[in-house]
């Protein structure tokens, strides 16, 4: 027999832990349909036909969460056969408040009280049968981080769901409540099942605007709940609450005995220093300089170095090339398979090594509980300019590679935030967008540190830029919604459960490199490649460049950029191959400067790239790469997180809009200052400068009203 | 008072939960209830971490001006 079971708890309670730890590596991870909220799937192992389904992190089953909307309509219109509901026994009291509601559903649940060690540790003692019999259910002890006592919970859930008996709540409210409970129970429609009901009358009576879809008639509760609110001088929700955490006190006495201790906890102790006014900051900076200096400039540059040059450009390339000419080969196919696929491919692949490491140290970061607190630390900053502190992760793991940081922004609760966040995540240079830089610092400006640095503080500019000029449109009025986040004990996270992550976030960039890559690689590569020679279509030679399919291109799209300082045919499609993959941009004018293969930083093309354009419009050139859009599978990302087409080309062309703005501005007002040049495109410049300024400085709009609403959220129909 | 104004370490009784009604309903649900009790760990520039039903919660300045103790 089939068997569903829903695994369900408080966010940091450790269900992924438990999910992983139950399913092993046979899971399948997708969305809820129409949201993006991860939904997570796993067989049981070892019982192949039990399915274990990861619900969303929640406090309680209320409407006000994407998350909470997805979970409940899973429970109520899927009906898993059992649900294992997760308690963090260090934390009982309030993850009780979500069991009290989850044993309203009438599906059998067993309950799974985790961090049993650290309980113990602590001297604190939970009276398992007790607690059992006090809310009417299975409860078991486990320790998800060591395994111990999962296999028990599974069983028990495994043999609830078979026997099909539903627990009816045995938790109860004040007689005045339970006497209105019961009324409104009564008014219920027909079709909703006996051991559901009380479930539907206490939403009824919280005014839960989103259960009416879930039923066939709506009866009118008003009456019900004027004599609640009457009778204890509050709002129906609040009266609920309040009803659940007195009964759940009340148990508590009886089950729990706390070791009294007035001391402060070890993460407390390390919170006083780690989040401390004047200390959190420099920490702040500290922890982040030792991950990118390993990552980057240490470990990372060695394997980076080692890919790159090594397994790529002695074994790969060179091997695949021979292997090909022993087969003979025709030349053409070689050409697309040694040059094409595999030099392009293998470019783009050789930042994996670098940007695993990276992963590997905000995996940790995340998984110890340090990286909720840096989103605490950033909110004082980040408030200021319109976003919130948890901005701040998505744009930390950006700066690695911009699809795992988009769909970081997932974290973000508030829907403004959320998506002022994606739009200006990919403005942090991403670490394909490193080499852009090193071309352009090399070739221009002697490799100048500055030119780094400035690239890093250019893509902050524009996000508090972005932000404060956003959050004064009508779209974005308002405050950023206040900061309210748990933030879990510190401990030691465990090496599975860090590699998993780094390897989740690794894999979307290495899945890109498969992909759209690859395509674009054969597509670029037969752009120029072929061409009209004397009206003939035609193989190219590569001294024929010029007449190439892409020079036509480039010709078309060069006058855009004329005004940037940068109106060649080259540039032009350089930057456009870009969009594919932004380390392409090297990859390319290696190509179009008839070298089949440069390295990283294109140190071979220096001179003739110099000889190209001036400076300034190099610099120019730099920024607008930096801004502009980002690459395919980054713009994927965007649309899938926007979860609508029209915010989709919204952030897109307010990327592309401000890198142009400012690569123009740049290049003009440079030219002004350092050539004396001045023309139409000077005063252009200076008119977008004064736009630019009132944008930033006109005062805020006093609408705050929220005009983005959630969207209404429903199972699969 | 608001809880702003509370001295780290000491424990509380929270009185109040105002503020917009979707936010107060998130505190509610994390344990912010009337009558419950409420310890500051550490405070920076108003924005705090306090203690509430043995979890840590950071909450802003603007929404800790809001819980009254």
């Amino acid at each position: 027999m089939a068997v569903r079971i829903a695994l369900a708890g408080n966010p940091n309670s450790g269900k992924t832990t438990l999910f992983n730890a139950l399913t092993g590596s046979n899971q399948f991870v997708g969305n809820w349909p129409g949201v993006t909220v991860e939904k997570k799937e796993g067989k049981l192992k070892g019982q192949k036909d039990v399915t274990i389904m990861d619900l969303p992190g929640i406090y309680s089953l209320s409407p006000y969460t994407l998350e909470e909307v997805v979970a409940r309509n899973y429970l109520l219109a899927e009906k898993p056969d059992a649900i294992i509901n997760i308690i963090d026994g260090t934390n009982i009291e309030r993850n009780l408040y979500l069991t009290t509601q989850i044993m309203e559903l009438g599906i059998p649940v067993v309950m799974a009280v985790n961090m049993m060690d650290l309980v113990e540790k602590s001297g604190d003692k939970i009276h398992i049968e007790k607690l059992a019999e006090k809310l009417g259910c299975e409860a078991v002890e486990i320790s998800a981080l060591k395994g111990t006592g999962i296999k028990k919970a599974a069983e028990l859930a495994v043999e609830a769901a078979k026997n099909k008996k539903s627990t009816a709540p045995v938790h109860e409210f004040a007689a005045e409540v339970e006497a209105v409970i019961h009324e409104a129970e009564e008014m219920l429609p027909e079709d909703i099942p006996e051991e559901q009901k009380r479930f539907f009358a206490i939403k009824l009576l919280e005014k839960d605007d989103k259960i009416s879809g879930q039923m066939s008639s709506v009866p009118d509760v008003s009456a019900c709940i004027q004599t609640l609110e009457d009778a204890f001088d509050d709002d129906t929700e609040s009266i609920i609450t309040n009803e659940r955490y007195v009964y759940i006190s009340k148990i508590i006495g009886d089950c729990v005995k706390k070791e009294k201790k007035q001391k402060l906890s070890a993460s407390d102790k390390i919170d006083r220093i780690v989040t401390n006014r004047f200390l959190a900051l420099p920490i702040f900076a500290l922890v982040m300089f030792i991950v990118y200096y390993v990552s980057v400039t240490t470990i990372g540059d060695l394997l980076t170095g080692w890919t790159n040059d090594t397994l790529f450009g002695t074994w790969i390339v060179p091997g695949v090339t021979k292997a090909l000419e022993a087969i003979h080969c025709a030349d053409w196919l070689t050409g697309l398979i040694a040059d094409g696929i595999v030099a392009g491919v293998g470019a783009v692949l050789g930042f994996v090594p670098q940007m695993l490491v990276l992963f590997l140290f905000l995996a940790f970061l995340e998984s110890c509980g340090y990286m909720a607190r840096v989103a605490f630390i950033m909110d004082r900053i980040f408030r200021k300019f319109g976003l919130s502190g948890k901005s701040f992760i998505p744009m930390l793991i950006g700066s690695g590679c911009g699809v795992p940081g988009i769909m970081a922004s997932r974290t973000i609760e508030n829907d403004r935030d959320r998506k002022m966040t994606i739009m200006t995540t990919t403005f942090i240079p991403c670490g394909a967008k490193l080499p852009i830089i090193a071309l352009i610092a090399g070739a221009f400006f002697h490799n100048a540190g500055w030119v780094s640095w400035s690239a890093y503080f250019i893509g902050i500019a524009a996000i508090i830029c972005s932000g404060i000029i956003l959050k004064k449109t009508k779209m974005f009025a308002g405050e950023p919604a206040p900061f309210v986040m748990e933030l879990p004990a510190y401990h030691w996270p465990t090496i599975g459960n860090v590699l998993r992550s780094m390897w989740e976030r690794g894999w979307s960039f290495i899945k890109k490199a498969g992909t759209i890559i690859l395509l674009s690689a054969i597509v670029l590569w037969f752009l120029q490649g072929f061409g009209w020679v004397d009206g003939r279509f035609m193989m190219l030679e590569a001294e024929q460049l010029d007449s190439s399919i892409l020079a036509k291109i480039g010709n078309v799209i060069a006058p855009v950029f004329a005004p940037l300082g940068f109106g060649d045919w080259k540039m032009a499609v350089a930057a456009v191959t870009g969009l594919i993959a932004k380390e392409n941009v090297v990859t390319t004018f290696g190509i179009l400067f008839g070298f089949g293969e440069v390295a990283e930083d294109g140190m071979e093309i220096w001179p003739q790239l110099a000889a190209t354009i001036a400076p300034i419009a190099a610099y120019a050139y730099l920024v607008f790469n930096l801004l502009c859009a980002p690459c395919f599978a980054a713009m994927g990302a965007i649309k899938r997180e926007m979860n609508n087409t029209k915010w989709f080309w919204f952030a897109i062309g307010y990327e592309c809009i401000l890198a142009y703005v400012v690569a123009l501005c740049i290049y003009q007002i440079g030219s002004l200052i350092i050539y004396g040049t001045f023309g139409v495109g000077t005063v252009v410049a200076f008119l977008l400068v004064l736009v630019f300024l009132y944008l930033l400085l006109r005062p805020y709009k006093e609408s705050s009203t929220l005009n983005v609403k959630m969207k209404t959220v429903r199972a699969r129909s | 008072m608001p809880l702003t104004m509370a001295v780290a370490g000491e424990v509380n009784t929270i009185k109040k939960v105002g503020g917009k009604q979707e936010t107060r309903r998130f505190l509610e649900n994390l344990g912010f209830v009337v009558g419950g009790a409420v310890t500051v760990v550490s405070e920076t520039d108003g924005n705090m971490i306090v203690s509430v039903k043995d979890s840590r919660v950071a909450i802003g300045k603007e929404m800790a001006n809001r819980i009254i103790i």
